[in-house]
């Protein structure tokens, strides 16, 4: 596998420190993956749907979406939602990467469709280890969730 | 009779009395009956009269001698002249009767006491009139006559203080004597002169309702000669509302006539009196509502006082009773009963609520006959007669009720009121009864009757209710939107805390983290030792966040109650918290207990934060013991934990279960300070206790109870 082959990891976070830290983190996994960085729920809809300003980006769905939950104007769940709702979107796995505890954001992501989700742990090296969990499985592996159309490009 | 036309009706007597030359008066006119300028006189004036009450016009005195007071009154579109035979009456003159009345008003003003004042009218009357016997008597709602006051000759029996039935008087009667306030019958033992009509008006009767001469009915004189009574006059009283409130009725043992002035100063006298006794009654009804208000008044500020405003009205029992003048009360309210004073038993009571609710009486039921109205109900035999009961609700049975006792009266009636008539031997005709003589009757199963001031008492006491019921519900919907509120925001605010405290927490560890990493072999000891506090006081109040968080959702999420295994659920919790203590030696005694009915999750938490302090505070020792037990009480059970740690002193056991309460110091023993915080409140969630004792150095137990299940489905 070299880098190029590897559909990109996207990732949506609005907090600067949390969008550094996660890098860090998404770097020490020694991922091979391209990230890109979005920064709100509206420039993340853009992106994946290939409008606005990412209009003229090259096709093609990542290999995962990380996604913060509380963004400014489209919130984590509306991407989720949109994503969720199209149809060649939907088999992009989603892991919500959040600070939240509260149940009605996790009972409500699970209704819409979520992959996994990660209550951010003050442990950095905790973080460390979930993302690379998570990218091993969702990015490396590039496996798409059981029961959904493989990735064919 | 038109005043110019020829008379259409004429008593048989009349052209007799007059001295007229033919047999009858009917068909002549008046101009041919008197001289010329006496009988225009007449005409005018007859024209003049428009009013159906007979007033006086004239003195008429004849050819042959006699001379009449002259009466007319207009009614139903005749004219109608009465000729009253004056000479045997010593002329009165209007001087005289002025005196006479001014004197008695006079004398009446003052007086205060009805009683009096009846007296006082009786005896005026019969002064003025000289009838042998004078009576004034009022009717009761079912119109018997009761006699209030009487004066008469020393020979003539009393009926004071006896009662008229009321089919003594029939209704057609009564409504006469309510339009034509004053009549005189000279002779009850004569015969009446008969009513001839002209040919021109034959077979449309005359309409004599307001006639002074007009002569009573035959079975009326039977009653009065059966009474020994020849003449008889009488003068009705009308209340306020122009009703028939009583009568004075005047009797004579011989033919006696009263001139038309002295009738209408008897007139005077009665309608004074009535005037007077109405303002007494107004004046007592004053002093009553006031009386009643206060009281009221009263009521509704102890309410206003009163956590749960009805208590106002229960430990205020005598004012409740004073307010409607009642010997015993009852409060049914939202399912709570209390009884004051003299009452039937709450089954009884439960079972008059369900017939007042059967009958559909809304706001306020009273009666003072309460067996004569539900004859059917045996319950009610014993409960006293009197009840007034006013309701608080449209839906909820709540009332308020009052009872009045038996008062056992006597009734003198003036004969037998089972006999007020007896048929004559073939049966062919009712006679009035014969016997005058009183005939007592015991009279039960009545109370005082609820006056009408009493009724409005409980009227406004009901609506003053209502309004606060009305308040209060709104009150309680304002509240429970503030409250619903109020937890919308706490969630909002707690989402707040977790997701944006949280995140800086993270940020320091993780900087803190890098920052060791990118300089790994220039930082000296110290500075690696820094760094780890800032990580680690970080990471701590991160833990601090997510623990307080934890705490304020364990009092908000609903119970999911099931029965649960206890002696299972320890040995889990047991499994767990001794995974990496393999080092220690521990010796764990656990008896069996009983199967609890509890949230299972919750009760996991409880389990885990003592087995885990337990083991937290051995730690210390070489060898460790832990006990486990439960006591099965009669509503409750106990379960313990018992340990062989550092103990605590018992001073300070009321704190160690409040939030961020801790007795060691943070280097001796870690932690946040809330996991006995959260078994408190679980454990108070299930409607059980906590508490514990401890030695320093010895060891510590702590105990929580449950509600045994039986207790919990009460």
């Amino acid at each position: 596998m070299t880098r190029g082959l590897l559909k990109p990891i996207v990732l949506v976070e609005d907090n600067p420190n949390d969008l550094e830290l996660t890098l860090v983190a998404l770097e020490k996994a020694r991922l091979a993956n391209d990230v890109v960085v979005l920064r709100d729920g509206a420039e993340a809809i853009d992106y994946l749907s290939c409008s606005g300003s990412y209009s003229s980006r090259e096709r093609g769905n990542p290999a995962v979406v990380l996604l913060d939950i509380k963004l400014p104007k489209l919130t984590g769940l509306d991407v989720l939602e949109y994503i969720k709702r199209d149809a060649e979107l939907k088999s992009v796995p989603v892991v919500m990467l959040t600070s939240s505890r509260q149940e009605p954001d996790l009972q409500r992501s699970y209704e819409l469709g979520v992959n996994a989700y990660v209550v951010k742990p003050v442990s950095f090296d905790d973080f460390v280890r979930a993302v690379q969990e998570l990218g091993g499985f969702w990015a490396v592996l590039n496996e798409p969730p059981p029961g959904s159309v493989r990735f064919n490009r | 009779m038109d005043p110019a036309g020829p008379i259409r009706y004429a008593s048989q007597n009349a052209a007799a009395l007059i001295g007229y030359a033919q047999t009858r008066l009917t068909g002549v006119l008046l101009r041919d009956l008197f001289p010329e300028a006496a009988a225009r006189r007449l005409i005018e004036q007859l024209g003049s009269i428009r009013q159906p009450q007979p007033t006086f016009i004239d003195t008429l005195y004849t050819a042959s001698g006699r001379h009449f007071h002259l009466l007319a009154h207009f009614h139903d579109g005749h004219h109608i002249l009465e000729l009253e035979p004056a000479e045997s009456e010593p002329p009165v003159s209007l001087h005289l009767l002025y005196d006479l009345m001014t004197t008695f008003m006079e004398r009446l003003r003052p007086i205060s006491d009805p009683a009096e004042a009846m007296d006082l009218s009786a005896r005026e009357i019969r002064r003025i009139t000289s009838f042998d016997r004078v009576l004034i008597y009022r009717f009761d709602h079912d119109w018997n006559g009761h006699v209030l006051a009487e004066d008469g000759h020393p020979d003539m029996a009393s009926y004071n203080d006896l009662w008229f039935p009321a089919s003594d008087i029939p209704r057609q009667a009564r409504e006469l004597y309510r339009l034509n306030r004053v009549r005189l019958v000279v002779n009850a033992g004569e015969a009446p002169a008969a009513l001839l009509a002209h040919t021109a008006t034959a077979g449309q009767p005359l309409d004599l309702t307001y006639a002074s001469l007009r002569s009573l009915s035959p079975v009326h004189c039977e009653y009065l000669r059966n009474m020994g009574v020849c003449s008889s006059m009488s003068v009705s009283i009308l209340s306020r509302e122009r009703q028939l409130w009583g009568l004075i009725t005047l009797h004579h043992r011989t033919p006696r006539r009263v001139s038309y002035q002295v009738r209408a100063a008897c007139d005077f006298v009665a309608q004074s009196l009535s005037i007077h006794l109405d303002a007494l009654e107004q004046r007592q009804e004053l002093t009553e509502r006031i009386r009643v208000k206060s009281l009221t008044t009263g009521l509704l500020a102890h309410m206003a006082k009163e956590e749960r405003f009805i208590d106002g009205l229960r430990h205020n029992g005598s004012q409740l009773l004073q307010l409607v003048a009642a010997s015993g009360a009852a409060v049914f309210f939202e399912g709570t009963s209390t009884l004051i004073g003299e009452t039937p038993s709450e089954e009884v009571i439960g079972l008059l609520v369900d017939q007042l609710l059967v009958h559909g009486r809304e706001g306020i039921f009273h009666t003072e006959r309460l067996q004569e109205k539900f004859p059917h109900l045996d319950e009610f035999r014993n409960c006293p007669p009197g009840v007034l009961a006013t309701s608080l609700s449209e839906v909820h049975r709540s009332y308020v009720l009052w009872f009045r006792p038996e008062v056992i009266t006597t009734v003198k009636w003036g004969g037998d009121p089972r006999k007020p008539a007896e048929p004559d031997a073939r049966g062919m005709r009712i006679h009035p009864r014969k016997s005058f003589d009183a005939w007592k009757e015991t009279v039960r199963g009545r109370s005082r009757p609820w006056l009408a001031a009493e009724i409005e008492a409980a009227q406004d006491l009901r609506s003053a209710i209502l309004t606060i019921v009305l308040r209060k519900a709104e009150e309680m919907a304002e509240m429970s939107e503030e409250l619903q509120r109020s937890n919308r925001e706490l969630e909002a605010f707690s989402y707040s805390v977790s997701h944006d405290l949280r995140a800086p927490f993270r940020h320091i560890v993780g900087y803190a983290q890098l920052l060791r990493e990118s300089n790994a072999g220039r930082l000296d000891d110290r500075d690696q030792r820094y760094l780890e506090k800032i990580a680690d006081s970080a990471q701590f109040a991160g833990t601090l966040v997510d623990n307080l968080l934890h705490f304020s959702q364990i009092g908000r999420t609903a119970l999911r109650m099931r029965a649960v295994d206890m002696n299972l659920l320890v040995e889990e919790v047991r499994r767990d918290a001794v995974i990496n203590l393999d080092s220690r030696q521990i010796e764990w005694r656990i008896a069996p207990m009983p199967n609890v009915f509890a949230d299972p999750i919750l009760l996991r938490l409880v389990w885990q934060n003592l087995v885990e302090n337990a083991l937290k505070y051995t730690r210390a020792r070489d060898f460790t013991h832990i006990e486990i037990g439960a006591d099965l009480r009669e509503k409750e059970t106990h379960f313990f934990i018992k340990d062989n740690g550092v103990g605590f002193d018992n001073a300070y056991r009321d704190k160690l279960f409040g939030i961020f309460q801790r007795l060691h110091r943070m280097e001796d023993y870690e932690g946040t300070g809330i996991g006995l915080a959260n078994v408190r409140r679980i454990i108070a969630r299930h409607g059980g206790r906590t508490w514990a004792e401890g030695e320093i150095d010895r060891g510590a137990i702590f105990w929580f109870s449950l509600p045994n299940r039986g207790e919990l489905e009460k």
